[in-house]
C-alpha cells in the first residue's frame, strides 16, 4: 500500500523534519490561498511555485520523482475537468484547474512527507481545532492499516471459497454476500474498538491521548514561517508587476 | 483512496459520480471562503453534540468505525454489466453510531483523505465537509429518522442512502458550476445521471448492510421512535430535495436568476436595499486587478464570519439561560 511510503517519508531527520509542525502549515495555508486567489500571470507563478517546493523537498532528502507521481494523484479527476471546460470554450479555465490542484497537492504532500501525522495534528490542534475530532482522526489513522488488512484477508478468503474475483459474473446473491462480508468487517471492527477501549482503560485511559513529545516553537521556526509565507506572496506579486 | 485492484474503467467513473472529493484549484475564492467559514461553527457543533453524554468509549470507536469506511471500499459489489461500486456509508454511519457521531467520523475520514491520500484539497477542505460530513449524513438520517420505526423501515433506509449520496453529489456540483466551471448541457446531463446511479446504488449497498448488520446483532442499528407525523416529515423532505435542485439550478444558470429578477423588480429594489459594496464580490472602490476581487472576497468572508459569531453567541446564551 502506497501510503505506507508517505509515512516512512514522515520519519526523516533533515533540517526540513526537524522543524515546528506550525511554521510548515502556516506556510502551507500562505502558499494554498496565493494559489487559489492566482488569475493574471499564473503559468509564470506555477513555474516558481513549482520550483520553490521542488527545492523544498530535494532540501528534505525526499526521493523528488516518486513525490511528484504521487502528487499527480489528484490529476484524473482534474483532467475530466480540464477537457470539459475545454470543451465548453474556456481552455485557460482548464489550465488553471490543472496547475492549481496539481501544485496544492504537492504542495500539502510537501508538508505530510516532512511531518509525522501524530505532530502535525498536534500541531493543527494549536489552531482551535477540536481535539475531539484530533483524536478520532488519529485513531483513525492508526487502524486503517489494521482494518484495511483484514478487509485484504476477507477478500483472499472469499477467493479461496470459489467467488470470483472478477466482477464479469454478478447477481442477487453475490451481491447479498458482499453485503454480509461488510456487515462482518463491521461487526469485527465494532468489537475491535471494545477491546481497544478496554485496554486503554486498563492503562490508565482518562479521555485524553498524552503525547510523548512537546512541541518547540524557536526563533528558527519563526524565521521559517515568515519566509516561507512571504515568499509565494513575493513572487506573484512581482510577477504580476511584470505586464 | 485505497483503490481496489481490478476495477474497470466505467466503475472508476461511477467512483467520481459517488465521491466527490473537490481538490484546491477548482472553486473560486468566495465560494471556498464563504463554505470554509460556514464549515467551521458547523463541525463544531456537531463535535459538541456528538461529546454529549460523552463517554470516552467514543474516541477509539469512532476512529475505528472510520477505518472500516476506508476498508470498506475493498469490498466491491456487483451491479451488473462487469462494473462494481462499494459502500460510501455516510447513510451507514448515520444508521449505527447517530448522526453527530456520523459527522464527527465523516468529518476525520476527510481530513486523513485530503492530509495522506491527496484525495481532496486542504482549503476545499470545508465545501467538502459540508458536502459530505454535514449535508450528506443529515440528509441521509432525515428519512430515517422520520420512518425508521414503523412499516416503512427498509423503504426509509434505501431513501436515506439514496439522499445522502445524491445531496453530496449536486452540491459538489453546484459549488463547481458557482466556482464557473463551465459544463456544456449534455455533459451536466451525463453527469447528473450517473450520480443518481450512484446514489441508488448506495441506497441498495446500505439496505442490504443494514439488514445482513442487523441478522448478526440487531442492537447496532439504532430504532428511532414511532409515530412522527407524516405530513411534517413530508413536508421537510420536500423542502430538503426542492433545495438542493433549487440550489443546483441558480449555480447552473446564475444570468437565469438574473434575468428573473430583472423582470420581477426584485432586482432593483435590491440594489437599492444592499447597494454596491459587494456587488458581484467587487469592492468598486479599488483599482482593477486580482485585490479588488480578493479584498472583496475577504469583506464577504468578514461579514459571513461576523454573522457566525453573533449566531453562535446567541445560541450559547441561551442554551446557558
Amino acid at each position: 500500500m502506497h501510503h505506507i511510503v508517505l509515512d516512512r517519508w514522515s520519519r526523516g531527520s533533515s533540517a526540513a523534519h526537524r522543524l515546528d509542525p506550525r511554521a510548515k502549515i502556516v506556510p502551507l495555508l500562505a502558499l494554498l490561498a496565493a494559489l487559489a486567489t492566482a488569475r493574471h500571470g499564473l503559468p509564470e507563478f506555477s513555474a516558481a511555485v513549482f520550483v520553490l517546493l521542488c527545492a523544498a523537498l530535494l532540501a528534505a532528502r525526499i526521493p523528488l520523482f516518486p513525490a511528484l507521481a504521487r502528487a499527480a494523484l489528484v490529476l484524473p479527476f482534474a483532467v475530466v475537468f480540464a477537457v470539459v471546460c475545454w470543451l465548453a470554450g474556456d481552455p485557460a479555465r482548464g489550465l488553471s484547474l490543472l496547475l492549481k490542484s496539481y501544485l496544492s497537492a504537492l504542495a500539502v504532500l510537501t508538508v505530510v512527507a516532512t511531518t509525522p501525522l501524530p505532530a502535525l495534528l498536534r500541531g493543527i490542534e494549536s489552531l482551535r481545532v477540536p481535539l475531539f475530532l484530533l483524536t478520532v482522526a488519529q485513531f483513525l489513522y492508526r487502524y486503517l492499516f489494521v482494518i484495511s488488512e483484514e478487509a485484504q484477508h476477507m477478500r483472499k478468503a472469499a477467493a479461496a471459497r470459489g467467488t470470483p474475483t472478477r466482477p464479469l459474473a454478478s447477481g442477487g446473491a453475490r451481491f447479498r454476500a458482499a453485503a454480509g462480508a461488510l456487515a462482518v468487517l463491521f461487526a469485527r471492527s465494532y468489537g475491535r474498538a471494545q477491546n481497544v477501549h478496554r485496554a486503554m482503560l486498563a492503562r490508565g485511559f482518562t479521555g485524553r491521548l498524552h503525547p510523548l513529545f512537546d512541541l518547540h516553537f524557536r526563533p528558527a521556526d519563526a524565521a521559517f514561517a515568515a519566509l516561507a509565507s512571504l515568499a509565494p506572496l513575493a513572487a506573484r506579486l512581482a510577477l504580476e508587476k511584470v505586464p | 483512496m485505497v483503490s481496489p485492484r481490478g476495477d474497470t474503467i466505467v466503475s472508476n467513473v461511477i467512483l467520481w459520480g459517488t465521491a466527490v472529493h473537490i481538490p484546491d484549484g477548482f472553486l473560486s475564492t468566495p465560494v471556498w471562503a464563504t463554505l470554509d467559514v460556514a464549515a467551521l461553527p458547523a463541525v463544531g457543533y456537531m463535535v459538541r453534540r456528538a461529546q454529549r453524554g460523552f463517554d470516552d468509549a467514543k474516541v477509539p470507536l469512532l476512529g475505528v468505525m472510520g477505518a472500516f469506511v476506508f476498508a470498506a471500499q475493498m469490498i466491491n459489489f456487483p451491479v451488473g454489466i462487469g462494473t462494481t461500486a462499494h459502500l460510501l456509508g455516510g447513510a451507514l454511519l448515520a444508521y449505527t453510531l447517530g448522526p453527530a457521531a456520523a459527522c464527527v467520523t465523516m468529518a476525520s475520514i476527510l481530513a486523513i483523505q485530503a492530509l495522506v491520500f491527496q484525495d481532496g484539497g486542504i482549503l476545499a477542505l470545508g465545501p467538502n465537509l459540508i458536502n459530505m460530513a454535514i449535508a450528506g449524513v443529515l440528509a441521509g438520517y432525515l428519512p430515517f429518522y422520520l420512518w425508521g420505526a414503523g412499516r416503512w423501515r427498509k423503504a426509509a433506509i434505501f431513501a436515506g442512502g439514496v439522499l445522502s449520496a445524491l445531496v453530496s453529489a449536486v452540491l459538489a456540483l453546484s459549488e463547481l458550476l458557482l466556482s464557473g466551471v463551465r459544463m456544456p448541457l449534455p455533459i451536466l446531463g451525463v453527469s447528473l445521471t450517473l450520480f443518481l446511479a450512484a446514489a441508488l446504488l448506495e441506497g441498495a449497498i446500505t439496505v442490504a448492510v443494514i439488514g445482513a448488520l442487523e441478522k448478526i446483532q440487531p442492537d447496532f442499528v439504532r430504532q428511532p421512535r414511532l409515530g412522527r407525523p407524516f405530513a411534517l416529515g413530508a413536508a421537510a423532505l420536500a423542502g430538503l430535495l426542492l433545495a438542493t435542485v433549487g440550489v443546483l439550478l441558480a449555480a447552473a444558470a446564475p444570468d437565469g436568476i438574473q434575468k428573473l429578477g430583472i423582470q420581477t423588480g426584485i432586482a432593483s429594489r435590491a440594489q437599492a436595499l444592499f447597494s454596491t459594496p459587494f456587488t458581484g464580490y467587487q469592492a468598486a472602490f479599488l483599482a482593477a486587478g486580482w485585490q479588488r476581487k480578493t479584498l472583496g472576497g475577504l469583506a464577504g468572508l468578514a461579514l459571513v464570519y461576523a454573522a457566525c459569531l453573533v449566531f453562535g453567541r446567541a445560541v450559547a446564551r441561551k442554551r446557558s439561560a
